[in-house]
């Protein structure tokens, strides 16, 4: 599902005519099959979320190269990427980056509107998904009535709603309680299970680490030998 | 995202921040309506001068003053007539001759000057002649006056020793002629200087009709209108040509061709035809003049005053443009947050940009709109205020269906462009900017 090639990436500081390099990942390969559950682990600053973030495509890498369902990624124009993202993943953020002024209902109908699916299709859709993550009572609520554990189910309903192969996760659990963070991991193994999704979580916590059925750990912008890499 | 989609997504955007949204649009609106108003006064002038034009002359009327060939000016002869007559689309073409005195004209003891015109009665009455009362002359003696002519007649009697006139310089009720012409015999009388000495000759005329009353209400018609029969004798008696009492050369031995018409008209079908009649008779180098040719100048002149004032209204627009500039910049600052999700989730940076211009657009066609509404109520104010105050100010009547402002629809849609296009050029760069908002960075303040 996803082939990374001797990624590498660096940060260019300072202003023109004095800036300074700053190497965050350093020749990083590693592939994450269909289905998988695989979580990158490592302190802050590791550069586990930079990884995140250039498999997203938010930023580009300096080196390497990142395959994502047979398509070289690392060579799409911000539209290409903007589509591919649209059409193959799913993003679940640790402040869950929902829309304030749209209801619950509305935020997780924004994928689909973007991609042009008539009303009555992205209802249908919606409905379900907020069933499945048991907040069809707060559809019409906004993400500021909402609690960080339903927030975060939005999240990942959005995530889901246009049935994407992939799944990124950044830090999913990290604005939860710990009773919250249990219900959301059984959420996402049941995802796993059910709809064979590919989930690529990036924790620093131990508990999530756990529901991978690999781990990747990154230390200094580089893999730590021993990781759990196929 | 589908368009449907794209304009709840405005909606929804504008109505976060109401007051400033109206504010940007009430610019604008004032804005496009300056710009409407201000043009509305060179489409509602022209109006008024090409319907003030359009009534003084019959639009299917061409003058054909002469010829102007190498240089050289030659009036219209009879063999002129007879080729105007064979053009394609030509009704009718009338020929009238001035006398070149003013004879006295009397009847029942009253008296008056008028001006005598010689014409071609069979081709006025194809022209379309119409006639208050009575017919056209049938006879070499028979005469059609002006609607005016009675009036002036005054009584012989009192002309000489009273003060006939009123404070308008017309004869008074009590000295002026009241009885029905039609049907009297006028006596007209024509003068021949010889030798320090003036001979006069008197010819009866009858008066079997009275021409209708002119279109203009400040003119006035007391000519006669004589046949040329009429104007042959009296340049018999006078032996000049015209009849001028004064001139020294004596004109005769003229074949039928080559006698020659002070006033030519030629009249065309319809209204289609006279450019075209038009253009064939300026092809065989006539001298000609037609209200159509009048209006192409006038619609020139006006055509060139409207783009200017259109010119100045969109400056208006344009300053109205910087509050929608600076409006939208803020919504984009606002919105970078919301901006930088939907990014992140796979919006396309085309969709965003898309998003940002219908939002300026919205802003503009809200203020086009609201702004053409007030254009119109500014416009009926105008009509109905500005000659008020004008005549109040100067004591003086304006022309009766005087318009100062009209707003023709492709006014309203010229402005309606205008204001689109500024405003979604407006909106141009902080879309552009919406596009270029990093998602880390947008994502990261909502933290």
């Amino acid at each position: 599902m996803i082939n990374v090639k001797k990624l590498s990436h660096q940060f260019v500081l300072g202003k023109r005519g004095n800036q300074t390099t700053l190497p965050i990942l350093q020749d990083i390969s590693f592939h994450v099959n269909k289905g998988e559950i695989v979580t990158v682990v490592g302190k802050s600053g590791s550069g586990k979320s930079t990884l995140l973030n250039l498999i997203s495509g938010f930023i580009r890498p300096t080196q390497g190269e990142i395959w994502i369902a047979d398509q070289q990624v690392s060579q799409f124009s911000e539209a290409e990427f903007a589509d591919f993202r649209l059409q193959h993943m799913g993003f679940v953020f640790q402040n869950f980056q929902l829309i304030p002024s749209m209801t619950a209902f509305q935020n997780i109908e924004l994928p689909l509107t973007l991609k042009g699916e008539p009303e009555e299709k992205r209802k249908t859709i919606v409905m379900d998904l907020l069933d499945r993550v048991g907040l069809l009572a707060y559809k019409d609520h906004y993400p500021s009535e909402l609690s960080g554990g339903q927030q975060q189910r939005v999240s990942i309903a959005r995530a889901l709603v246009l049935n994407p192969p992939l799944i990124l996760a950044d830090e999913p659990t990290g604005s939860l309680d710990s009773e919250t963070e249990a219900d959301l991991l059984e959420l996402i193994t049941q995802l796993n299970e059910e709809l064979n999704l590919t989930f690529l979580i990036i924790t620093h916590d131990d508990e999530v680490a756990k529901i991978g059925h690999r781990t990747i750990q990154i230390q200094d912008g580089k893999l730590l030998e021993g990781s759990n890499i196929q | 995202m589908r368009w449907k989609d794209q304009f709840r997504f405005i909606r929804q955007n504008l109505k976060k921040n109401r007051v400033r949204t109206w504010m940007t649009i009430f610019a604008t609106a004032i804005g496009c309506a300056f710009l409407i108003v201000l043009a509305s006064v060179g489409y509602g002038l022209q109006k008024s001068i090409v319907k003030d034009a359009m009534e003084e002359q019959i639009v299917t009327q061409i003058n054909v003053h002469g010829i102007e060939r190498d240089e050289q000016f030659k009036p219209v002869t009879m063999k002129d007539i007879r080729y105007l007559e064979s053009v394609d689309g030509v009704r009718a073409v009338t020929r009238r001759n001035d006398l070149y005195q003013i004879p006295r004209f009397s009847v029942d003891g009253y008296r008056t000057e008028a001006s005598a015109i010689a014409t071609h009665f069979p081709s006025e009455k194809q022209s379309g002649l119409t006639l208050s009362e009575g017919r056209l002359p049938e006879k070499d003696n028979e005469v059609v006056v002006g609607y005016n002519f009675s009036s002036y007649l005054a009584s012989e009697k009192e002309l000489d020793q009273k003060d006939i006139y009123d404070e308008q310089g017309k004869i008074k009720a009590e000295y002026r002629y009241d009885s029905p012409l039609l049907g009297k015999t006028l006596a007209m009388t024509v003068d021949k200087e010889a030798e320090e000495k003036v001979e006069t000759h008197t010819i009866s005329l009858k008066v079997v009709g009275i021409l209708e009353k002119p279109t203009r209400e400040w003119f006035e018609d007391q000519n006669v209108y004589i046949t040329q029969a009429v104007l042959k004798d009296i340049e018999k008696f006078t032996g000049t040509y015209r009849g001028d009492p004064s001139a020294d050369a004596v004109k005769d031995g003229l074949n039928e061709d080559e006698q020659t018409f002070d006033q030519v008209k030629v009249y065309a079908t319809d209204l289609e035809s006279v450019t075209a009649v038009s253009n064939q008779l300026e092809e065989k180098d006539y001298a000609i003049y037609s209200v159509v040719s009048e209006m192409k100048q006038i619609n020139m002149f006006f055509t060139i005053a409207k783009a200017g004032l259109i010119l100045v209204g969109t400056i208006a627009v344009l300053i109205a443009s910087i509050g929608i500039y600076n409006t939208m910049t803020m919504a984009v600052t606002e919105r970078a947050p919301d901006i930088g999700i939907m990014k992140a989730i796979g919006a396309n940076p085309k969709t965003i940009k898309q998003i940002f211009l219908l939002e300026s657009g919205y802003i503009g066609l809200m203020g086009a709109a609201l702004g053409t509404g007030i254009a119109y109520v500014t416009s009926i104010l105008i009509n109905t205020g500005v000659p008020l105050i004008l005549s109040m100010a100067f004591e003086e009547e304006l022309p009766e269906g005087l318009q100062f402002s009209s707003i023709p629809p492709g006014l309203v849609a010229i402005s309606v462009a205008i204001c689109l296009i500024v405003t979604i050029l407006s909106g141009l760069r902080p879309a552009k900017r919406a596009t270029e908002i990093d998602v880390l960075q947008a994502m990261r303040r909502e933290i």
